[in-house]
């Protein structure tokens, strides 16, 4: 790949990393906040793989297996703590979770 | 792979073994007693392995770990740690109306991604390590869902434990990316990077600066540390331990390994970011200690300060490059071995009381008025935890406090040593003030029953926190050996 074009590739994968974060910070859903998460993990796989691909290595793709699993464990492990979320409280708000502070 | 790097690997080996016959075994038995028995003889004997194999040749297992001294030693201390808290959840998962026997499981996964991640010399094997590390402590910190009287809390604190540390593992992987573009080779030691059309050194900026901020997440600098108090508090109390020994070692252990044995990232950016983290870390940290009024967030805040003095390490390397490399990583490392020794005792001491009466963890100090004259073991091991956490000479505190001392002094870093010493001794008043409590007039005249396996536990705590204090040469001998 060009050069050029894993500079566009990266401001790609910046912008989306950024969008997850911002997900992060303004949604109170708890099932949304997770997506925002995979939004940021997936931009690090988009990095990974133009770089990857700038270098004609498979090291890229290998690493975004890596990082899709990584998404898939969390997801896994999040969604359980959801659904005890809703058990507990009837929402998935995480504005309820204020017991802890100080 | 040759058979010489197979049993290098070994301890791995053995507590991945732990979680497989542990998953085999539940499908027949359930039985606490034993479950726990494994899980403690299986890290025991890893622990022993590792130690046992210092001195040998490293061994490099595939192009993702390495087993050196230094990962023998780290991986061996985390080892330890987690049979600490194996340990200690016993007594304290036996009082909790929760299925028991799963936590182990999840314990040696958290112990085997804590020593991949020490032993890794590639960002693919950190990588996977951490997370195998941090994905099993969402569901440790969470465990107590279903328990009447800790759901609310624990579930508080499993998701924001998984929301920061999905986030943090967000930034940590796209700043990899980012330097794996630069480098073109995913080493941690830039050295060996591949030579071909580097990018521009902007994404090694970029992606060093990303990096460590995913570091400092899982170390919690400030500002990175919004978590750490509330997961503290409200996480079970060996996790707690668990939380705040090992999983801080291993993730400095491997910051050491890419900082300042590979020297993989941009150090004059990073410098300037470790100094302000350090400087916050020290002053916010201790100053947000004073007014807690619940033990396990006091010791949240108060290794968000420890945390913080051993960035001047970082900084140290940093500003002097090679020269004063060894003292730093001798520094570094006996700071996190005396660290972890004196956090497992405090919460070995905590697990133990909230195990009889879970308001020892979540309630307030008030709770532990008068503990001295109820029970002398308990109050007096949890003293020594809070003397050596302040520093004082003689316990094991006082002898990683020397070491940062020293290593300030000698990279001439006047304005951490300034803030180290002014945060240890804003450190004393709060420690103090729980030894305070525990001499005064006992309120009520509840008393509480100890076991015999926790007091050996306690005992073995206790003993390890005042050799480090009393006689810390075999120790520093070893970290010394380690570290060459």
């Amino acid at each position: 790949m060009d050069s050029q074009y894993i500079d566009h590739a990266m401001v790609l994968a910046g912008i989306l990393f950024c969008l997850g974060l911002v997900g992060v910070m303004v949604r109170r859903n708890l099932l949304f906040m997770m997506i925002s998460i995979e939004v940021m993990l997936n931009a690090a796989g988009l990095a990974f793989i133009a770089a990857g691909s700038a270098w004609g290595q498979p090291e890229g793709q290998i690493m975004f297996l890596a990082v899709i699993t990584l998404g898939a464990a969390e997801v896994a492990v999040g969604l359980g703590l959801t659904l005890l979320l809703f058990r507990h409280h009837n929402s998935v708000n995480v504005d309820q979770l204020n017991q802890l502070r100080g | 792979m040759n058979w010489l790097a197979l049993t290098s690997l070994m301890p791995l080996l053995l507590v991945a073994s732990i979680s497989v016959i542990l998953l085999l075994l539940l499908a027949f038995i359930r039985d606490h007693k034993l479950t726990c028995w494994i899980t403690c003889l299986g890290l025991a004997m890893a622990a022993f392995w590792a130690f046992a194999d210092m001195g040998d040749a490293p061994q490099q297992v595939t192009p993702l770990l390495i087993m050196d001294d230094f990962s023998r030693l780290l991986g061996g201390t985390v080892l330890l740690v987690s049979l600490a808290c194996g340990w200690m959840s016993y007594t304290y998962l036996e009082t909790a109306d929760e299925i028991r026997e799963e936590y182990y499981i999840l314990l040696s996964l958290a112990a085997l991604g804590a020593c991949v991640l020490v032993a890794s010399n590639h960002f693919a094997s950190m990588f996977i390590g951490l997370e195998l590390m941090s994905v099993s402590l969402f569901a440790m910190v969470g465990y107590m869902a279903h328990s009447k009287q800790q759901a609310n809390m624990t579930l508080e604190a499993g998701v924001k434990y998984m929301v920061l540390s999905g986030v943090s593992s967000s930034f940590l992987l796209f700043g990899v990316a980012l330097i794996y573009a630069y480098a073109g080779n995913l080493n941690i030691d830039l050295l060996v990077a591949a030579e071909g059309p580097r990018l521009q050194s902007g994404y090694l900026v970029i992606g060093s600066a990303l990096l460590l901020v995913g570091v400092a997440f899982k170390m919690s600098w400030i500002p990175f540390h919004m978590w750490t108090p509330d997961v503290y508090q409200g996480a079970p109390a060996p996790v707690t331990g668990f939380l705040a020994g090992a999983v801080k070692v291993a993730v400095f252990a491997f910051a050491m390994r890419w900082l300042m044995m590979a020297q993989g990232g941009y150090l004059d950016l990073l410098l300037l970011g470790l100094t302000v983290m350090a400087v916050l870390s020290m002053v916010v940290g201790n100053l947000l200690a004073l007014r807690q009024n619940n033990l396990k967030r006091l010791l949240g805040y108060s290794s968000i300060a420890h945390m913080g003095y051993i960035i001047v390490t970082l900084a140290a390397s940093a500003t002097l490059g090679a020269a004063a490399l060894s003292t730093a990583l001798e520094a570094a490392a006996i700071y996190l071995i005396t660290y972890a020794s004196m956090t497992m005792l405090a919460f070995a001491v905590i697990s133990q009381l909230a195990a009889q009466d879970r308001r020892f963890e979540s309630g307030t100090l008030a709770h532990y008025q008068g503990l001295l004259y109820q029970q002398p073991l308990l109050a007096g091991a949890l003293m020594l935890a809070m003397l050596a956490l302040a520093g004082m000479p003689l316990t094991a505190g006082f002898i990683g406090k020397y070491y940062l001392v020293l290593v300030a002094v000698d990279s001439q870093l006047w304005l951490l040593l300034s803030l180290l010493v002014l945060g240890s001794s804003l450190g004393l008043y709060y420690y103090l003030r729980v030894i305070l409590v525990l001499c005064k007039t006992p309120v009520g005249d509840s008393r509480l029953t100890l076991g015999a396996s926790e007091k050996l536990l306690l005992t073995l705590l206790v003993a390890v926190t005042l050799w480090l204090g009393l006689y810390p040469t075999p120790a520093i001998q070893w970290v010394q050996l380690a570290i060459q």
